[in-house]
């Protein structure tokens, strides 16, 4: 079985932040960098799915969209236990269209029986990019995964997804298939300071990017919302600020 | 980030009389253990705080005297021209920073053991000390009061001379000047006794002349204590403090307004474990209220929105601390450069004033390692060098005091990686539940600071839930390895009065517990009827005596020594921990040691009792606070079964215990372990701590050769 696990490098806002002059994006001086939670929680997902089926065969190849300071976050997932990794060489954010464009012929290629996705990532939280790369793909989907049953062989799964509300559905899927990750499907393991050295070794081949076709939107301008006058303060006992409140609001619904 | 507006009070200059203090931060008086015998020592550490941010710094009490000698304890002197030249590099290195220099000048009366100078201290009235044993003064006539008067003044000239800018005529917790104003210890029925105004009289006049002597380019400060908590003998805040500040307003030129005697001076110096933040602030606004000079004070001050509020509602103008910055001189300058997260608050363990109390060892901090290292190991709170091994990785066994402390400072200090890999799921090691015992929740600031620094830190990770055995540690792929897995309280009642076990104790029984089981494993305590086995002698024993009596059972506390906790007598949490256990009736049961236990009874027998007597206490449940042990299963596998041969084989050159797993010792002494080990990872043998510039007479001659 080969199973492929997109992932992304985000970007991590610190205590203070800045826009770049072109006011398209946060300057890049104010951010760290660092691997998408979800995403460590696919990596190791598919890692367990490759010991709990055992095959000989299995291969685990991470994809990732990114220019070269991206290879830290695929480090990462090689230092987890991952075989392989692919770098999709391109500089500046994308969206999750885009992304799915991008990362699409990279995967086919790999003719996977499984991909993973996290949800999605912590700095654009869109989660788009995986059910477009299903659609792209051809292949069925599952969305916001918090458990995997494995048929015997590993040719089907029972799968857990999280609804709104606490509400669990329930659902099989046949391989080949997308799947994206929920956080708490598992505990991610940490790489030893051995296994990271290891993969800083590993070679990563780098392809270049597809055709992204027209963007799925573009960022005009970022800025810091106007400050806007009127708190309004409310005095008095919890029943008549809950009135005061609701007589607030039905003023302004009118 | 810039400074918070909200704060910008705390940076607005302030005059002093003839000198301008350049902001709000001061610290108070107080002891290192350097003395003006020690004078680079001294110098330093307190330039750090001026380095730091600190407007003015003062000495800790600095003796005018011999006649005022407080041996075994460690005083400032400015006896002599010698100890002006060894105070004045305090003075210059303070002036280099922009921070005025203080001199706090102390005369004990019967408080002061002269046991260095053998000479004989004069006091208001001859009763002796309630401090000190066996210390009488000689009760002063009235020439007696114009030489003392006359040593003061001799004293602040030799302050101005070495460069302070501010003296003080110092009477809080004691002193002779508070003395002559306080009943309980001025009996006398001339005019220094009886009415205010005769009681008042020595210390008005002590003033008036230091004053006349040096006050036209030299602040005047007095100390004042506001209630000594002892009725109508103590010195009181209505009938005596207001009416003197109004008395001495004039001659003034800063109060410094505290409250305390000298035997439970910590009611000033209020340990965590029994009082916030701030507590002296309604004496300090009393005095506000009447003086129109600038008042200061303490109030173990960490968080500087207390601080623009005790200044901002007119309590206070002057945000004195002494604790706060020796957990961390650079608190001033982390404020106005917005670096909240980075102070390193102050936890009010008062294991700083332990070495004064106990009489000369220099100060130490739980939270900062390098107090009292600044001159004489060259630390610096906030400077780290890049190591000369930072290519090296390292592996950090355990996320307790010190591991925690080695991780973050081999981070600082630019190692490529630091992994700190812990068995639980959250750092702190013993930290973890510490805090949870009665009173000491602001102990967990040791985990929390250290947590956010290791957070910031991209070169260390911490990797929670993770046991490592030998092999695992041999094949982690670190360069440098540290063991730092801790230490637990014994099962077995191994003790170190006896230097034995004791008979039938065993902690895998149900009735028989440990200090983890209960506070970190949740065992449950049976029946109602406990007691407590302590060899201790510090916190633990008292503090689950406390927890298990606030929980409604009878609790006993047994000890071989002659008293519960000694230690608490150092961190003057003693007297409030006793009348807590009083009150909540445990039963003290001092020089008695445990020669077996059963289920439902403890016999012990009187340590001084040749015979051996034995009696018999009632008991459901024994818990055993007698002593710790290293947990070093991990290392002595590494060291004796792996051997560090085969480490080194792996690539590991250096494999090395900190804190608790090295030999259990206090919070700070965990703290300061892994610190040094990390300071000094890039010597020749980090395993050794360097050699420490030792301050003392060295004689110039030759060593014969042998």
């Amino acid at each position: 079985m080969r199973i492929v696990v997109c992932v992304k490098q985000v970007a991590v806002l610190g205590d203070e932040v800045e826009f770049a002059d072109d006011a398209l994006d946060v300057d890049p001086d104010y951010l760290d960098f660092a691997l998408n939670e979800w995403d460590s929680y696919a990596t190791e997902e598919a890692l367990r799915t490759r010991e709990s089926l055992d095959a000989d065969d299995d291969e685990i190849v991470v994809v990732s969209v990114g220019d070269p300071r991206a290879e830290n976050a695929i480090r990462r997932c090689l230092a987890m236990g991952a075989d392989r990794a692919i770098r999709v060489d391109r500089s500046g954010s994308a969206d999750p269209i885009t992304l799915a464009r991008l990362l699409a012929p990279v995967v086919q290629r790999e003719a996977p029986d499984l991909v993973f996705c996290g949800v999605q990532s912590s700095d654009a939280v869109q989660a788009a990019t995986g059910t477009a790369l299903a659609e792209l793909l051809g292949l069925p989907r599952v969305a916001v995964v918090t458990r995997i049953e494995w048929d015997p062989g590993g040719a089907r799964a029972t799968v857990h997804r999280e609804l709104e509300g606490g509400l669990v559905d329930v659902t099989e899927v046949n391989l080949p298939a997308l799947l994206t990750i929920q956080t708490g499907i598992n505990q991610p393991r940490y790489a030893t300071l051995r296994a990271i050295k290891q993969a800083e070794q590993k070679e990563i081949e780098v392809v270049s990017p597809a055709e992204g076709g027209e963007p799925a939107f573009r960022v005009c301008r970022m800025f810091v919302p106007p400050r806007e006058e009127g708190a309004q303060m409310l005095d008095g006992g919890p029943a008549d600020i809950a009135r005061r409140i609701r007589e607030i609001i039905e003023e302004r619904l009118k | 980030m810039p400074r918070d507006p909200k704060y910008d009070v705390l940076f607005e200059p302030i005059q002093l009389g003839p000198k301008t203090m350049k902001n709000r931060f001061y610290q108070i008086p107080h002891c290192n253990g350097f003395g003006s015998e020690k004078p680079l020592s001294q110098a330093y550490f307190r330039a750090m705080k001026a380095e730091g941010g600190y407007g003015a710094c003062c000495t800790e009490y600095c003796s005018i005297s011999p006649e005022s000698d407080d041996t075994h304890r460690v005083s400032a002197r400015l006896w002599d021209d010698d100890d002006v030249k060894n105070l004045s590099v305090m003075c210059e290195m303070l002036h280099e920073h922009g921070a005025l220099a203080a001199a706090e000048l102390w005369y004990g009366g019967p408080h002061a053991p002269c046991m260095e100078s053998r000479s004989v201290p004069r006091g208001p009235s001859q009763i002796p000390s309630d401090f000190e044993y066996l210390t009488y003064a000689k009760e002063m006539d009235k020439d007696d009061i114009r030489e003392v008067q006359q040593l003061y003044v001799d004293a602040a000239k030799r302050a101005r001379e070495a460069g302070f800018d501010i003296v003080y005529v110092y009477g809080s917790h004691s002193y002779l000047p508070q003395q002559f104003l306080t009943p309980y210890y001025n009996k006398r029925t001339d005019e220094y006794g009886g009415s205010l105004e005769n009681r008042a009289r020595f210390w008005r006049e002590t003033i008036e002349q230091v004053r006349e002597a040096v006050g036209d380019d030299t602040a005047i400060a007095v100390r004042m204590s506001c209630d000594m908590f002892m009725g109508d003998a103590g010195t009181q805040l209505e009938r005596d403090c207001l009416p003197f500040v109004e008395l001495c307003d004039e001659i003034v030129d800063v109060w410094d307004i505290n409250v305390s005697g000298i035997s439970e001076w910590g009611e000033d110096a209020t340990p965590s474990r029994f009082y916030p933040s701030g507590r002296l602030l309604p004496w300090q606004e009393a005095v506000k209220k009447v003086s129109k000079k600038p008042v200061l004070g303490v109030g173990r001050f960490t968080s500087p929105d207390l601080m623009v509020d005790a200044i901002n509602s007119g309590k206070l103008d002057i945000i004195a601390t002494c604790r706060p910055s020796i957990s961390d001189p650079f608190l001033p300058q982390k404020i106005d450069e917005g670096r909240l997260d980075d102070i390193r608050e102050c936890i009010g363990c008062n294991i700083c004033i332990s070495r004064w109390e106990i009489g000369g060892p220099p100060v130490i901090c739980t939270q900062n390692a390098t107090a009292g290292e600044e001159y004489r190991r060259g630390w610096h709170p906030e400077k780290f060098d890049t190591a000369e091994n930072a290519d090296n990785d390292a592996l950090v066994v355990g996320a307790g005091p010190a591991g925690m402390e080695c991780a973050m400072i081999l981070g600082k200090r630019g190692m490529r990686r630091v992994h700190l890999v812990e068995a639980e799921e959250d750092m702190g090691g013993i930290m973890r539940w510490i805090p949870q015992l009665p009173g000491l929740g602001e102990w967990a600031r040791v985990v929390n600071y250290r947590k956010i620094q290791i957070d910031k830190l991209p070169n260390v990770e911490f990797i929670p839930g993770t046991t490592l055995d030998a092999n695992g540690v041999k094949e982690y792929g670190a360069e440098i390895v540290v063991i730092a897995t801790g230490a637990n309280w014994v099962t077995d009642g191994l003790n170190g009065c006896t230097h034995d076990t004791i008979s039938g104790a065993d902690a895998s029984q149900p009735w028989c517990l440990t200090p983890e089981q209960i506070m970190r494993d949740g065992k449950e305590v049976p029946g109602g009827n406990v007691l407590i086995v302590d060899n201790d002698g510090y916190f633990m024993g008292v503090s689950l005596a406390e927890k298990l009596a606030s929980e409604g059972k009878k609790v006993t506390l047994m000890t071989h020594l002659g008293h519960i906790a000694p230690y608490m007598h150092f961190t003057l949490e003693a007297p409030n921990q006793h009348r807590k256990l009083h009150k909540l009736g445990v039963d003290i049961v001092p020089y008695h040691i445990p020669t077996r236990i059963e289920q439902g009874a403890v016999t012990a027998t009187h340590v001084y009792d040749d015979e051996a007597h034995e009696q018999t206490w009632d008991a459901d449940a024994v818990v055993l606070v007698t002593q710790r042990r290293s947990n070093e299963a991990l290392y002595r596998e590494l060291k004796d079964r792996v051997g560090f041969d085969a480490l080194e084989q792996e690539g590991i050159t250096g494999c090395y215990r900190i804190g608790d797993c090295e030999a259990p010792r206090l919070i700070a002494d965990c703290v300061f372990s892994g610190h040094r080990l990390a300071r000094e990872i890039d010597s020749d043998n980090p395993e050794v701590p360097k050699p420490f510039i030792r301050e003392r007479r060295v004689i110039e001659r030759e060593l014969a050769v042998a």
